[in-house]
């Protein structure tokens, strides 16, 4: 039985990927305890979206081991990736690229996988649908098709759809990159009140106000390893290591 | 010596009145002809597009060929074979309609395959990924999120392949069947007017095929729309 | 079924059906060279900026491309001759028709490419200060050329089978020599089963090779 105060909710174990010879990940480890917001930076092309795909199970490993609450998850084991698809329905995910369906209507798009996949009635997943949507505000859009809604809303949308099948850690990869700077505030809105809940989650964001807010813990990812791991006042304020900081002198040079 | 411009002196459409009943019954031929194997083209050219992505080997690759020959020889070929060799084999007579429509159909089968294909193809990656992060099965995916976002897309092309058959369908005339086509070249021989004739089929063509395909650019519009992302 | 298939009897004709493939294949080229080059210049014409100019071409096009092409064909053979008194053999005749059906698909083609031209494009080469020749020249045209030409090869190929039609006017090509072989040797199967082969091994290496630069082109523009 999984024992939230004393185990972690995911322990990642010496995770490499490579896409033919192109080493991505050369050896992740990472503990990750309940209740954490894990806030991963880092140069673009550093394995970020990879690391997120790899704990959604989108991705095969070359090498490495994955445990969530205390069961295995994914495995390496020769060559080939083993991946539990129970623990896996427990991941959700929210994407860079608004993906959410064009041809189904908002409602449709929070209901298809909880009735198709979770055997949830019909009746039930509307209303859940319903609640979530007021929550973030966005009833009058259910009936509403994606092309109709900002892109802030449709990552609001997306953001619901995960959230319909109650998730125990979410996964953010740049969920505000692609929107107009006045529209991701209402989409940091949403995340930070999850973070009030307390859903775990691991998020991939170059806005470092915003990783400053939200984060529990920050890690700093390059080159395929974890280079800094630590609370975001550290990584973020006063890094250690010299990689670090010149990431994020750069990064605030530009920001600020 | 150059006789300049003393044909278009002699033109006069009025004789044609005459021949209204004919040239649409002619008409009507050819669109009963196109409605038909529209509807047998889009059901086996959806079928093959399915077999041409199947795992098994040997039916993707007979699917393909069969697509590949078809948009790979004139429908004037396909048409003549199987005017005169199908009855052969099959050892009975086919009327000129049954003959038609089987050509018409196979030909818009594997054209329409390709429609639906593409129409698969331009399925991004950001969707399986939803697809599979949300969990959905094999079958859910398909059914729910692919297949209908495949179609949608492909139906302004497929419309467009309708208008290609309805074209196409000019050349059953060459078999002898009495369609538009056919009527206009009687009409042509009996009043001996080809210009006048002539002008009037290919007129006749272009109004039903010019609104439909400005409904095929609406539509496209639309749909694109509507399925932007 | 009780047919047996022999072919000794198309082998004896196969000079026959050469010899009107080598007319396909004539026509084929002629009617693409028209083409290629008429349609560009209707291309440009239909996107004039004054409508009178714009109007005719763009009905033009329309036409052609809404209506039967063995239509068309008749039109010319029946029609030229008398409305203009022009009188052509019969192959320069077909050139015609099917050059300028296909200088309209062709048109479309490039239309569609050399308004996918980036706007940013064109923009920098205002910033660079290249003249509106120079544009059309050294940026609009290449990459016009490069979108379009798939297309351009994928028409060529539809007109090879197309042509096949000219039969019905008596031109002596490929199909209208396979009609003849199969009348007098009464072998109609044989005659259009290696009639449908000898096209087909024309027009699939060439569609291949278009979809070969379409995703060559597609790479490129990654
Ligand atoms: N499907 C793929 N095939 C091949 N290479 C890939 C693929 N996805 C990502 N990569 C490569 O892996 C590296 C890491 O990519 P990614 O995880 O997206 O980085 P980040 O999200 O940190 O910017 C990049 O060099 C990228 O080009
Ligand atoms: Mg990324």
């Amino acid at each position: 039985m999984y024992d939230a105060k004393t185990q972690p909710l995911a322990s990642l174990r010496n995770i490499h990927k490579a896409y033919g010879n192109l080493k991505v990940l050369s050896g992740i480890d990472l503990d990750m305890s309940p209740g954490e917001r894990v806030v991963v930076i880092g140069p673009s092309g550093g394995g970020k979206s990879t690391l997120l795909r790899i704990m959604m199970g989108l991705e095969q490993i070359t090498e490495g081991s994955i445990e969530f609450e205390g069961q295995p998850y994914i495995t390496a084991l020769n060559g080939k990736t083993r991946i539990d698809a129970n623990v896996r329905k427990k991941m959700g995910m929210v994407f860079q690229h608004y993906t959410l369906f064009p041809h189904l209507s908002i409602l449709n798009n929070l209901m298809l996988a909880a009735v198709k996949t979770r055997g949830m009635a019909r009746a039930e997943a509307r209303d859940k649908a319903m609640q979530l949507l007021a929550r973030l505000g966005l009833e009058d859009k259910a009936g509403a098709y994606p092309s109709h809604l900002s892109g802030g809303q449709k990552q609001r949308v997306a953001i619901a759809r995960a959230l319909m099948l109650d998730p125990q850690l979410m996964l953010f990869d740049e969920v505000t990159s692609a929107l107009d700077p006045e529209l991701v505030a209402e989409v940091e809105q949403v995340m930070l009140e999850l973070a009030e809940q307390r859903l775990p989650m691991m998020i991939v964001t170059h806005d470092m106000w915003f990783a400053r807010n939200i984060a529990s813990r920050v890690i700093f990812c390059a080159g395929g390893v974890v280079v800094e791991d630590g609370p975001p006042e550290q990584v973020l304020g006063d890094p250690l290591n010299p990689r670090t900081r010149e990431f994020i002198q750069r990064v605030f040079h530009i920001h600020g | 010596m150059w006789r300049g411009f003393e044909g278009i002196m002699k033109i006069d459409f009025s004789f044609l009145s005459k021949y209204h009943e004919a040239l649409l019954m002619g008409l009507g031929t050819t669109l009963h002809l196109t409605v038909i194997c529209f509807g047998f083209a889009l059901v086996l050219g959806f079928a093959l597009a399915l077999l041409r992505g199947s795992k098994i080997a040997p039916v993707a690759w007979a699917a393909t060929l069969y697509v590949e020959f078809f948009r790979g020889t004139p429908v004037l070929v396909q048409l003549f074979w199987i005017f005169y060799c199908l009855p052969i084999f099959l050892g009975t007579e086919l009327s000129n309609f049954t003959s038609a429509v089987v050509c018409l159909s196979l030909y818009g089968g594997a054209i329409m395959s390709e429609s639906f294909r593409s129409g698969l193809k331009s399925i991004g990656r950001e969707q399986y990924d939803a697809a599979h992060a949300l969990g959905l099965g094999p079958w859910t995916r398909t059914i729910y999120v692919l297949l209908p976002q495949a179609v949608l897309r492909a139906v302004p092309v497929l419309l467009s392949n309708g208008v290609g058959l309805f074209k196409e369908s000019a050349l059953i005339s060459a078999v002898g069947m009495a369609e538009l086509m056919f009527i206009g070249s009687t009409i042509s021989n009996r009043t001996a007017r080809p210009v006048e004739v002539f002008t009037v089929i290919a007129l006749i063509y272009f109004l039903v095929a010019f609104p439909l395909t400005r409904l095929v650019a609406v539509l496209e519009r639309r749909i694109l729309r509507r399925l932007a992302i | 079924m009780e047919y047996d298939l022999q072919f000794h009897y198309v082998k004896q004709a196969w000079p026959h059906l050469m010899e009107g493939l080598w007319v396909t294949l004539q026509l084929t080229f002629a009617a693409n060279v028209i083409a290629l080059t008429l349609g560009f210049g209707i291309a440009l014409l239909v996107m004039s900026r004054h409508w009178f100019v714009r109007a005719p071409f763009a009905l033009l096009i329309e036409f052609f491309r809404c209506t039967p092409v063995l239509v068309q064909v008749i039109w010319f053979f029946y029609c030229v001759p008398i409305l203009f008194g022009v009188y052509l053999d019969p192959m320069p005749m077909g050139i015609l028709a099917l050059g300028l059906n296909l200088a309209c698909f062709n048109a479309e083609a490039y239309r569609a490419a050399i308004q996918a031209v980036p706007r940013e494009q064109m923009d920098a080469g205002v910033a660079l200060g290249f003249s509106p020749v120079q544009r059309v020249v050294y940026i609009v045209f290449p990459h016009a050329l490069r979108a379009a030409l798939p297309v351009l090869i994928t028409n060529g190929i539809t007109l090879f089978q197309q042509s096949a039609l000219v039969a019905l006017v008596a031109i002596g090509d490929l199909m209208y020599m396979g009609k003849q072989v199969a009348t007098e040797t009464y072998r109609p199967i044989e005659t259009f089963t290696t009639v449908a082969l000898i096209y087909f091994a024309v027009s699939f290496p060439v569609a291949r090779l278009a979809a070969l630069v379409e995703r060559r082109l597609d790479v490129a523009r990654v």
